[in-house]
């Protein structure tokens, strides 16, 4: 997708391994049993079988997913491809990931296909990025109503064109009711905009005497973000970020204060279930304590 | 007692800490057709069992210890291949402390105005820890560091001394006796910013109060219609007026249990390079030279006018 792509050279930095969890060991025997009535798909029930072989908790799994997809152009470059044909198999990639994040039982995940930054590219560039989600919306509707799944398009809507604006309109509209997974694709969003759009909210609940400037906190700024709708999975609790860039690119920044971050050197269209087994057993193994102080 | 018939799948797995994230290995085989005189629930029932019931056959015993081995060897390779790569990390911070890679010698800063440092709270209390990591980063030649922690523990420690000492050689009143060769010779001004939560979603609503509260009695004369139009501009005006403004850091070093930078002030974050470090306790004058290394290498391209290149 259309992300800030870099021309950067040096080698990523990972940072160190974190305070090591203790060693555990576990032996088990599996008993043959058979498989689940198939109502969503034999990819997604062999899904399934992939989190439970590689040792994955299904319990301790993040709730809510951010991806940056970052590297589209760069991968396509490699392989003497066009940009547009980088995006579309980053496209393609999305599909694979949404698929694999509702077959694991992730109930939110969130992908940043294009900034308002970017909206500074060529503009045949945007044209095309534009058309591509507006495809990617519209044909996938059907599908995702299907699969329980819901879609909700966030971003700054004034800089999208109208057919995209209606697609993401319809998307919403079919889907509102589904809550096996709730998507939402970042178009044209910012976070500082995500910020300052909260604020506007609330100034107009003022302005209709809802409620009073003093009484603004941290949970009502939070209330009116553009991810609130999906309700206690409104923030992330990880962060992809594709094709080694290590920033967050406007991304979220509000409600990433406590997502655990992993940066991977794969650029977004390569990066699969291994890729996404390998960036949860990370979360996994991750001491988390949303800013508290551990209490044992 | 229930016998089993069929394929068995046996699998075995474990975790252990790495300096590159934990390392889970799983294997599994299946055994079969087999038919086995006693069943093993599909739970955390270890195979390892100091003395086998009588009832069992040869061949399950057999199976059990072929397994034990197995496991045994593969838990020493991955932990000779842990303590082989916490080797050769602990020797090139060594290496690069000690200046033998040339490479790191000379680090071009230039590109960076503003460091920030996020510690887990529960670190942020060793103030030993913190004052020899502001030691080596004024020794670097870093001019301007933010520290940050939720709680504001970093705050309440090292305040009071960053007003006092601003017009004082950073190094002069944080040295610690770290035993950094060069650290007498170069010390330099460093500006220190100590933010805490309060500093973040906390600084952000308290400007979006201030926001509506120039809309809403900017507007009482009128009839109400004019639509609230705040821009980023406006907003990073109010996070000025109400103390909560500031540079926003070229580079964020995370230091803790967690890679997350447990709310530090949202609206600073856009563009920064974040690394994370690990442990406070186990932080490395080599690991910081080489973050500082590889930010100065990286390239962003995140400016408004891109110049779009294929």
């Amino acid at each position: 997708m259309l992300l800030l792509s870099h021309s950067s050279s040096a080698t990523t930095t990972r940072g160190l391994a974190a305070a090591p969890p203790a060693c555990s060991r576990r032996a088990r025997l599996l008993l043959p049993r058979a498989r689940a009535a198939d109502t969503t798909g034999v990819g997604a029930d062999r899904a399934a079988e992939a989190l439970l072989q590689s040792g994955l908790r299904p319990e301790s799994l993040p709730r809510h997913v951010a991806v940056v997809m970052d590297g589209n152009s760069r991968w396509a470059r490699a392989r003497g491809l066009t940009p547009a044909d980088g995006h579309k198999a980053g496209g393609r990639n999305l599909e694979r990931i949404v698929g694999l994040s509702r077959a694991w039982g992730i109930r939110a995940l969130t992908a940043f296909v294009c900034s308002r930054e970017n909206l500074s590219r060529p503009m045949a560039e945007v044209d095309y990025m534009m058309g591509l989600s507006e495809w990617l919306i519209g044909d996938n509707i059907d599908k995702l109503s299907r699969q329980g799944i819901r879609l909700q398009v966030i971003g700054d809507t004034t800089k999208m064109p109208g057919s995209l604006r209606s697609a993401a309109v319809q998307a919403d509209e079919a889907t509102r009711h589904n809550s096996q997974l709730h998507l939402m694709l970042a178009i044209c969003y910012s976070g500082r905009w995500d910020m300052v759009q909260a604020c506007r909210e609330l100034a107009r609940e003022a302005q209709a005497n809802q409620l009073s400037p003093d009484d603004i906190d941290e949970s009502l700024v939070a209330g009116k973000l553009a991810t609130s709708a999906a309700g206690e999975f409104s923030c992330p609790d990880l962060v992809i970020r594709t094709s080694g860039e290590l920033r967050l690119s406007n991304f979220l920044l509000w409600q990433s204060a406590y997502s655990e971050f992993f940066f991977t050197d794969k650029m977004w269209p390569d990066f699969g279930e291994a890729e996404y087994l390998e960036a949860l057993r990370s979360f996994q193994g991750r001491d988390r304590r949303f800013g508290q102080s551990r209490l044992l | 007692m229930p016998s089993i018939r069929g394929n068995v799948r046996v699998a075995f797995e474990f975790s252990l800490p790495s300096v590159c994230g934990n390392v889970r290995v799983a294997f599994e085989f299946t055994l079969g057709p087999l038919r086995l005189q006693e069943a093993f629930v599909a739970s955390e029932a270890s195979v390892f069992m100091n003395q086998p019931p009588p009832h069992m056959s040869r061949p399950s015993i057999i199976i059990k210890l072929i397994l034990g081995l197995l496991w045994t060897i593969t838990h020493l390779a991955i932990s000779f291949l842990n303590l082989w790569s916490h080797l050769i990390y602990s020797l090139e911070c060594y290496l690069i402390s000690s200046g033998l890679l040339r490479k790191y010698q000379n680090l071009h800063l230039g590109r960076l105005k503003c460091l920030a440092i996020v510690v887990d709270s529960k670190e942020a209390k060793s103030t030993v820890k913190v004052k020899q990591l502001l030691c080596w980063l004024s020794s670097m030649g870093v001019k301007y560091v933010c520290l940050y922690d939720i709680e504001g523990v970093l705050k309440r420690s090292f305040e009071p001394a960053v007003n006092v000492s601003r017009d004082r050689t950073a190094g002069e009143h944080f040295g610690i006796g770290a035993n950094i060769k060069d650290l007498h010779r170069s010390q330099r001004e460093m500006v220190i910013d100590c933010l805490s939560g309060s500093d973040g979603k906390e600084g952000i609503a308290k400007a979006a109060s201030l926001l509506c509260s120039t809309y809403f009695n900017g507007d009482t004369h009128g009839d109400g219609k004019r639509k609230p139009a705040f821009t980023e501009a406006d907003m990073a005006s109010a996070l000025k007026a109400v103390g909560c403004g500031g540079p926003e850091p070229d580079l964020l070093l995370m230091y803790g249990p967690a890679r997350c930078h447990l709310g530090f002030p949202a609206w600073r974050l856009r563009y920064t390079e974040i690394t994370y470090m690990g442990p406070l306790k186990s932080m490395k004058y080599g690991a910081i030279v080489k973050a500082l290394y590889n930010f100065s290498k990286k390239h962003q391209n995140y400016v408004l006018q891109i110049r779009y290149t294929n």
